[in-house]
């Protein structure tokens, strides 16, 4: 189904398919570009659509390398086309829809009358669109009547949604447009390396460093703690797993030093005596023998904030934080103090200033919005709220007590795959769980105890290779839908070219699983109409999207939520007016460090650390396929610094193992001075060998759900010297 | 199970406050003689500095209805035989456990003159005196500093430096009195305590060791000077009393425990008199001895907490100490680094020598020196860095492993260096290095397409992608542009002989490859700025390089 735009226009303005900067592309098909490109077209092996970068205002036309090689993905050699059906022998063979469906449906009946609904499972991804997570929830409440749904946005984004509805009353991502962080004089960026994972974000950031004031907490000297370099800021350089501490310090110096905006706290806040006893103990001289950081640096990092904040007469100041700081344990207890910092400087619902996670997967934040949140029902509403249940069950047409109740996120779910009383049954669309998953051996040996395992993916993933049913689905060029980026703006994704083979949309698939398991009326497969319903589902809720439509985004470019009408024109900044709280107030929230799960140890004393790298995505299984991506960023390694380096005895590019209380793994090691001596750094991009999530620790926050990616406790050894010794 | 804990300041409200969240079944009594609630008296130096508000120091204390707290209601008694508390109304208070965190107070030096009443168990001071222990002390020390006002500070502990640069930041001449030659003597040796005493002096403070006050002057009832054991007389308004503390143990010792310094206990913090008695914080005296830092104080309280809590029970044994750094000593002092850890003569299990390195830079105002055994810092002294200090004291409270070779903890390298010098001009860069890093793209590629007719940036950006993601290389490759075009007018090649050898348009993963592969230099940097590494140290320090030269430890794989 080729998109109108197609046929009118020379190319389909789209957005990229990988992260939540979500940049915009054009994309045309070669032959047509071939007259304006002929450089890059008309070889062989060239991809079919031409990549380039549009005017927008997040990407400003620019693109990564990612984006600009985004369309080789589409013709990856072992693109799935068909169907594909364990065989006895272990391997696949290729199947038509119908009897890979009618093998689909049986096993879930038959699973579902041997033990209950709840005995099959739905893992979703933050990249699917936002009418696909829609239908993939409504399916699972509906036709599965199963309460086990959760997704991999749960690694991604859970602390900091759960920190940001708790204090604030909402969680939007960045509660305003992007470009707004250019005005600033002050940017603390909490654990997130943009320069290397969304690079045009960059660009925002030109105005603070030429004013002096980007500040990057990173145990790292990342390429983004390089921006801070000559004078353009502070890098702040924490023991890994103390990130709280830095946080209950800089309060502690705004509360001690009397830096707050006392007007703001008092008419916009509640809860400052009980958050001033709570950081009282953390005095910057403490907390630096915590942290690493020192006292001084700490105080002037405070100064700098409070001196950019509107209160002082300042331009504004933004602390964003990222999966660094969020990957943890004490994940929303983290966030959470980002947002105290915020508050207590007034920086929350004013222009010019904010709190912000950086979202990270493509559609991360509409993917916790619309329905694959184990706790959530489209709008971004509570599946234990009555009220809620009622309105989507009538949107549904369905009884609102046949409507399961809250399921279990990501981590639990997965562990009890397989397990006497745990789902049997398991379909995964768009995750790559044995790669990005923490301790990833253990969930491989999970899914190998399923009695099925469906997953729709459009390459051969590690996880689609564990599966009993892969069904091949469509790439981000070849569907039309809508994406929410990273603030809060929904956008559309269209189509430029027709699908390969036989892959299918979600959508088609979701349709005919329920047409087989009873009534199919409810999952149109018309993306406008699954659009229009999921906006009908969200009015009244949190993330109101009742008056966007595909039309009024294909007339107006996009709109961020909340926007509760036809007429509305979309919410750039979120609480100017107030908190979506009961009393409209926000919440200074005191909370504690404790150290990581997992803490440095005798036999395991250094501390592992693990992220991205530019030229790769997530588990990439996309990027992987990307020969000159892949080139530039051929397999796994181990970063560690010289003096750790000599104290191992080990050369740069030397093997070595990595053993935690998880598992072992071999990577060669890197060698570079930016990193801490005491920590080691991995990307999590690769299976196998050397795959970082073999080694991460699968504890999680207590509220979120999120896991401790980003602390492991960790022994590493030269390999040469393992074989040398018998033993 | 009863509680009953004396004492609500910074030890004995965490410790109610921790042991109600882990324990449901205690219900807990505590008192307090003070009227208000706890606050954090580290940070009484921070106030007097000009650093810390007064109203940021209220500590959190348990918010739960197992725990009673009597403010005001000072215990007079403990009645063992009964297990009851007694306190000043004469109300009974019966226990399952008792636990003492009385703290200490400060100790007042016999100096004539200085007591208004000259019965010891009267704490009246006259005006201008104090010390520096609660609240209202802080409150009077800030009435009576000033800028141009002078200022005598007795005493060269911890203390006394955080009080006499407070006061010296806020404008006062201030002298600082020690009895002894060494400032810190039970954390300095004589080297770390010169240089200690040069920053001092550079802040304006003058420094007067080896002599003790004598007595005073005073005219109204008021301080006006302070006369030293050598003949001296200081004019001063103030005089504040750094003079150590005393644990608070009369009453235990009227309750017959053992009370040496302080309250002798065990490991696991019980009396061993009478096992269902315990005390933690600066009224204790540990088998380990006690360091007067509240850190040890909530290490004990803690641990306390844990062997008690049913959900965190580990069994019969002591819980182990937690994190080292019961004894880092962290000056927190307006314009003076100064950290101390660590005690050379703890011998590691291999019994393996300790090694120790040194960076002395009087003129600088800098000292560093480490202590290594077994690959981990086991102490340290820092003055003058407070980057080291963090790093160091990070890599001690972790026990990280260190470099092989201790010279490097010298300079800094612990934590990452960050923001580093200027980067090297774009024209200067090989031809395979990466200018766009977003995009992979190297300086020969760049000079490339614009041999090829790319003469300004957006051009080049349109030839090549380098520049369309972050944008943050885009100055670079306008300079590259000016230069090639530059050279090219001139007949030269800028980007010398692998101008010709490189392809036409050379892939941009290449040339990422390329770069990604080329060896890094493995060497660890050299301490190139520290002026001077020399050996030795004080007598207690067995082992020492003498040069930066790596003498390698044993292998421990």
């Amino acid at each position: 189904m080729p998109s109108p735009s197609t046929s009118s226009l020379p190319g389909t303005p789209t957005h990229c398919p990988y992260c939540a900067l979500q940049c915009a592309q054009t994309l045309t098909p070669r032959d047509t570009a071939a007259g304006a490109d002929s450089a890059r077209a008309g070889q062989d092996g060239q991809p079919p659509l031409v990549v380039e970068g549009r005017d927008f205002p997040t990407n400003r036309g620019g693109l990564c390398r990612k984006g600009w090689t985004s369309a080789e993905v589409l013709t990856a050699p072992d693109r799935l086309l068909m169907p594909q059906l364990r065989t006895p022998d272990g391997g696949f063979r290729e199947a038509g829809w119908d009897e890979a469906l009618d093998l689909v449906a049986a096993g879930i009946r038959t699973a579902q009358q041997r033990d209950g609904a709840d005995a099959v499972a739905v893992f979703g991804g933050g990249g699917l669109t936002n009418e696909k997570a829609y239908a993939l929830g409504k399916f699972t409440r509906v036709v599965l009547g199963s309460r086990l749904i959760d997704y991999n946005g749960r690694f991604c984004m859970s602390a900091a949604a759960t920190a940001s509805n708790r204090s604030l009353g909402l969680d939007r991502g960045l509660g305003f447009p992007l470009a707004d962080l250019g005005g600033a004089d002050a940017v603390l960026l909490l654990g997130s390396n943009v320069a290397a994972t969304m690079p045009p974000f960059v660009q925002h950031l030109e105005g603070v460093r030429s004013r002096g004031g980007l500040m990057v907490l990173d145990p790292r000297d990342s390429a983004t703690a390089k921006l801070t370099a000559d004078g353009a800021g502070l890098h702040l350089s924490p023991v890994p797993g103390t990130d709280l501490v830095v946080l209950l310090a800089l309060i502690h110096v705004v509360l001690a030093e009397g830096l707050l905006d006392a007007d703001y706290v008092a008419e916009r806040t509640t809860g400052l005596p009980e958050l001033r006893t709570a950081t009282a103990a953390w005095w910057p001289e403490r907390a630096e023998a915590v942290c690493g950081i020192g006292a001084e640096r700490i105080r002037e990092t405070a100064r700098r904030l409070a001196q950019a904040s509107p209160s002082r007469g300042g331009r504004g100041a933004y602390i964003l934080t990222g999966r660094g700081v969020e990957q943890s344990t004490q994940g929303t207890a983290t966030v959470t103090a980002a947002i105290d910092l915020a508050l207590l400087l007034g920086l929350i619902g004013r222009e010019g200033s904010g709190y912000g996670p950086i979202t990270g997967q493509g559609n991360g934040q509409g993917g916790r919005e619309h329905g694959l949140k184990a706790d959530q029902l489209p709008g971004y509403r509570l599946i234990s709220d009555p009220a809620a249940r009622a309105h989507v069950a009538s949107v549904w047409g369905v009884d609102p007590d046949s409507l399961p109740g809250p399921g279990v996120p990501a981590v639990q779910l997965l562990d009890m795959l397989g397990r006497p009383g745990g789902p049997s049954t398991l379909l995964v669309a768009g995750a790559n769980v044995v790669v990005s998953a923490p301790n990833a051996g253990a969930v491989r040996e999970r899914l190998a105890s399923l009695d099925l395992l469906v997953v729709l993916d459009t390459v051969p993933s590690e996880t689609a290779l564990c599966a009993d049913v892969i069904l091949p689905v469509v790439q981000w060029a070849e569907e039309e839908g809508t994406m929410t980026n990273l603030e809060g703006r929904v956008i559309r994704r269209r189509q430029a070219r027709p699908a390969p083979g036989q892959a299918r949309s979600e959508l088609w698939i979701l349709r005919e699983l329920a047409a087989r398991l009873g009534d199919a009326s409810g999952f149109p497969t018309d993306p406008a109409a699954v659009f229009d319903e999921l906006a009908r589902a969200s009015a009244g809720g949190r993330a109101d999207y009742s008056g966007i439509s595909h039309a009024r985004l294909d007339a107006e470019g996009s709109i961020q939520w909340p926007c509760p009408g036809p007429e509305h024109p979309g919410t750039p900044r979120v609480f100017l007016d107030g908190f979506p709280t009961p009393d409209g107030r926000a919440r200074l929230i005191p909370v504690e460090h404790r150290a990581p799960d997992d803490d440095v140890r005798e036999q395991a004393p250094l501390h592992l650390i693990t992220g991205r790298l530019l030229e790769q995505y997530q588990s990439g299984a996309q990027t992987r396929r990307v020969p000159s991506l892949l080139a530039a960023r051929p397999g796994s390694f181990v970063e560690m610094h010289p003096l750790l380096a000599d104290r191992l005895g080990v050369e740069d590019g030397e093997v070595v193992l990595l053993r935690t209380r998880r598992g072992e793994t071999r990577a060669p090691a890197r060698i570079s001075e930016d990193i801490r001596p005491d920590t080691v750094f991995m990307p999590f991009h690769y299976a196998g060998e050397g795959s970082a999530n073999l080694l991460t620790n699968d504890a999680t926050d207590p509220l979120s759900g999120m896991p401790e990616f980003k602390m492991t406790a960790v022994e590493v050894l030269p390999v040469r010297s393992l074989e040398r010794s018998p033993a | 199970m009863r509680i009953v804990v004396i004492g609500h300041g910074m030890v004995g409200s965490r410790f109610a406050a921790d042991l109600a969240r882990e324990d449901p079944s205690a219900e807990i009594t505590v008192l307090g003689h003070e009227d208000h609630d706890p606050y954090n008296r580290v940070q009484l130096s921070s106030v007097v500095a000009g650093k810390a508000d007064a109203t940021s120091l209220a500590l959190e204390q348990a918010d739960s209805p197992q725990v009673r707290v009597l403010r005001g209601v000072r215990a007079v008694a403990i009645d063992r035989e009964r297990r009851e508390v007694v306190d000043a109304r004469g109300d009974r208070h019966p226990y399952d456990r008792l636990v003492l965190a009385t703290g200490s107070a400060a100790r007042i030096p016999d100096i004539p003159g200085v007591r208004i009443d000259p019965d010891p168990a009267h704490d009246g001071l006259i005006s201008g005196v104090s010390p520096l222990k609660d609240l209202d002390d802080a409150r009077r020390i800030i009435d009576a500093a000033g800028p141009g006002r002078r200022a005598v500070v007795l005493g060269a502990g911890v203390l006394g430096l955080e009080v006499a640069t407070g006061l010296a930041a806020r404008g006062m001449r201030v002298t600082l009195v020690h009895h002894r030659e060494r400032l810190m003597e039970r954390q300095l040796d004589p080297d770390a305590s010169d240089i200690t005493r040069g920053a001092l002096e550079r802040l304006g403070i003058v420094v007067a060791t080896g002599v003790d006050a004598t007595g005073i002057t005073a005219r109204d009832s008021r301080l006006t000077g302070v006369r030293l054991s050598d003949g001296s007389m200081h004019p001063a308004e103030l005089m504040v009393l750094c003079t150590g503390t005393v644990p608070a143990v009369a009453l235990a010792a009227a309750a017959g425990l053992d009370c040496e310094h302080g309250i002798v206990v065990g490991e696991d913090q019980a009396t061993p008199k009478d096992p269902a008695i315990f005390a933690i914080g600066d009224c204790a005296q540990p088998p380990e001895g006690a360091s007067g830092l509240v850190a040890q104080g909530w290490d004990q309280a803690r641990r306390l907490v844990q062997a008690w809590s049913p959900a965190l029970a580990t069994g019969a044994a002591p819980v182990p100490a937690g994190p080292r750094g019961g004894d880092l000593v962290r000056v927190k002092a307006v314009g003076l680094a100064l950290v101390t850890m660590g005690r050379i003569d703890r011998a590691g299990p291999s019994g393996h020598a300790p090694r120790s390195v040194r960076l002395s830079d009087p003129a600088g105002g800098r000292f560093t020196e480490v202590v290594v055994q077994d690959g981990r810092l086991v102490a340290a002294t820092v003055i003058g860095d407070d980057e080291a200090a963090a790093s160091l004291s990070a890599a001690f409270t972790r026990a990280t492993p260190v470099p092989r070779d201790p010279v490097h903890l010298l300079a800094r390298p612990l934590a990452v260096q960050g923001a580093a010098g200027t980067a090297r001009p774009v024209t200067e860069m090989d031809d395979e290095e990466i200018v766009c890093q977003c995009n992979g793209v190297s300086k020969g590629a760049i000079c490339q397409a614009v041999h090829a007719g790319s003469t300004n940036a957006g051009a080049v950006s349109k030839a090549t992608r380098a520049g369309t993601g972050c944008g943050t290389c885009r100055l670079q490759i306008e300079e590259l542009c000016t230069a090639t075009k530059a050279a090219a007018a001139a007949g030269a090649a800028p980007d010398g002989p692998s101008r010709e050898a490189a392809p036409v348009q050379p892939p941009p993963a290449m040339a990422a490859a390329r770069a990604a592969t080329a060896p890094e230099p493995a060497d660890a940097p050299e301490p190139a700025d520290a002026p001077s590494t020399r050996g030795g140290g004080g007598s207690s320090v067995p082992v020492s390089t003498s040069s930066a030269t790596a003498v390698p430890e044993p292998e421990l794989v």
